[in-house]
């Protein structure tokens, strides 16, 4: 008896996206399987973004197939599997009236249904996203008046709040500071570690998340997978994007 | 302030304001957090088509009015949704045509009197029992709706993108929300008048952000300042014979000033 084979969290066919005349997206295949770490790296305007919107179901593709969870993207109705924290997740209005918690819970309104208010499961796991995040302690405190680390954390307990078996972020760190921004990574990797959560972000920081990523996307138009980032210099498509930076890169990982 | 009770007329007017401060209050909540403030203007200003339509053929102008405001209500989220012009020179263009549209209906119909000043700036004396069970019945239907999503509609307004992406069905609540908030303005304006509806929505809420509270308590302040709006500027309509749009308005902008002046201080 052969044992059944892993069904993608993301199969990805020859997917084409185009604006008018304009190529953004080329023939960009792959699979995301559960409890991968991989982070998504190129150069501005080549698509990064669209590809995730695109995974999103928040553009349609030109041409191409998606599959989520080994269903079509418009028969996909689970969506609560799937988290997603924007690009601009940290550019919070600061006048919107919204306590961290209030936050938090939103995580869970697509669980609810309609009628429903929140159950003992629905707080429990609001209170357990905001333990792994380390914000039960601001948990009343309105999200305008925190710092954009703070916030940052906010906005993964949202997502984290659905119980998600993937977590999707968008360059999470735009505006947050560099200490924050170690700190994050290294909740990412807990996450990946511990909970088994598959994480695919966007970044720009390649230096600081070679040593936890399993592979690496580069997104120019058409995609690029490395399968060890550890080497990035054996990544043919990294070193012409990043030579500069991935020849120091190599060094600072020797000398450490 | 008990011996106007003893008046029908002014029962009917309390009950049929206090009703509306609860609904223009709670869907202006909505309404300001999805940044909308000027849909309600441009609502209250298509509902006065169906108000001219109605006292030009003779129908009852309440009704055309939610029939005409529901429709502009959807014209406008299915540009807004579907396409990527710019969402506020397209209320513009609305909120102006709806009302010279009215203008000319009036004229041609030869209605440009009294009746048409009370629906532009709400009128105590004008507010009927079949307007009263009109604004109970639709008013409670759409409050219903607004409580049940309230949690969708507020996660909407935070991030439409994200809650999206989690599976609400953010296309259908938003056409639902501008439904209820279209109803809302043309049961609203036989007190408040289509001229002066959008502020009535929009400033106890923007008085209630000043607080800095969660979202709950933003819309029990927004609530309170606008029922002790409708009941003040009321009473200042009666007792001082104005038209009472204008009475609560100037009410609910002098705790909206009172509330900035507090918080600014703080």
């Amino acid at each position: 008896m052969s044992l059944k084979p892993e069904v993608p969290i993301f199969e990805v066919k020859e997917l084409s996206f185009r604006v008018r005349e304009q190529l953004i997206l080329e023939n960009v295949s792959f699979e995301i399987f559960s409890g991968e770490y991989i982070a998504i790296i190129g150069p501005n305007g080549g698509g990064k973004t669209t590809l995730i919107r695109l995974l999103l179901n928040l553009e349609k593709q030109s041409s191409g197939e998606i599959k989520i969870f080994g269903k079509k993207l418009k028969d996909f109705k689970e969506w609560y599997k799937i988290g997603y924290v924007p690009q601009r997740a940290t550019l919070v209005d600061e006048s919107f009236p919204a306590s961290v918690e209030d936050i938090v819970k939103m995580g869970r309104v697509a669980r609810r249904g309609v009628f429903a208010g929140m159950s003992s499961e629905d707080r429990e796991k609001v209170h357990d996203a905001m333990q792994k995040m380390d914000i039960l302690d601001l948990k009343d405190k309105m999200v305008g008046t925190l710092s954009g680390g703070q916030r940052q954390r906010v906005m993964i307990a949202r997502a984290l709040a659905s119980s998600p078996k993937i977590l999707i972020l968008d360059e999470p760190n735009t505006g947050v500071d560099m200490i924050s921004q170690q700190r994050f990574y290294e909740l990412l990797a807990k996450l990946n570690r511990e909970e088994n959560i598959t994480i695919l972000f966007i970044t720009h920081d390649i230096g600081v998340i070679a040593d936890d990523i399993g592979r690496l996307f580069t997104i120019n138009r058409k995609a690029t997978i490395c399968n060890d980032p550890k080497k990035l210099l054996s990544c043919d498509e990294v070193s012409d994007l990043y030579g500069i930076h991935a020849h120091s890169l190599a060094n600072h990982k020797h000398e450490h | 302030m008990f011996e106007m009770l003893s008046y029908d007329f002014m029962q009917r007017a309390f009950i049929a304001g206090l009703f509306i401060a609860t609904l223009a209050s709670i869907s202006g909540t909505f309404v300001v957090l999805k940044r909308y403030s000027l849909m309600s203007e441009t609502l209250a200003h298509s509902a006065l088509v169906g108000v001219a339509v109605g006292l030009v053929a003779g129908y009852n102008p309440l009704w055309i009015a939610v029939v005409v405001s529901i429709f502009s209500a959807w014209l406008i989220e299915y540009l807004r949704s579907s396409f990527s012009i710019y969402s506020d020179a397209v209320l513009s263009i609305m909120l102006s045509g709806s009302l010279a549209l009215a203008v000319i209906i009036v004229s041609l119909g030869g209605a440009f009197n009294n009746s048409l000043f009370s629906y532009l700036f709400g009128s105590i004396l004008s507010v009927s029992d079949t307007d009263v069970y009109t604004i109970v019945v639709f008013g409670s239907i759409s409050l219903v709706f607004l409580l049940l999503f309230s949690k969708e509609l507020y996660f909407i307004a935070y991030d439409e993108e994200v809650a999206k992406t989690s599976g609400i069905k953010v296309k259908f609540l938003n056409f639902l929300l501008v439904t209820v908030v279209a109803i809302i303005i043309a049961l609203s304006i036989r007190v408040v008048g289509s001229l002066l509806i959008g502020a009535l929505m929009v400033i106890p809420t923007v008085a209630a952000l000043q607080y800095r509270v969660g979202f709950r308590n933003t819309m029990f302040i927004a609530l309170f300042f606008a029922l002790f709006s409708v009941i003040f500027g009321m009473s200042l309509s009666y007792y001082f014979s104005l038209p009472s749009g204008a009475t609560i308005v100037l009410s609910v902008i002098a705790i909206f000033i009172l509330s900035l002046l507090i918080n600014n201080r703080r």
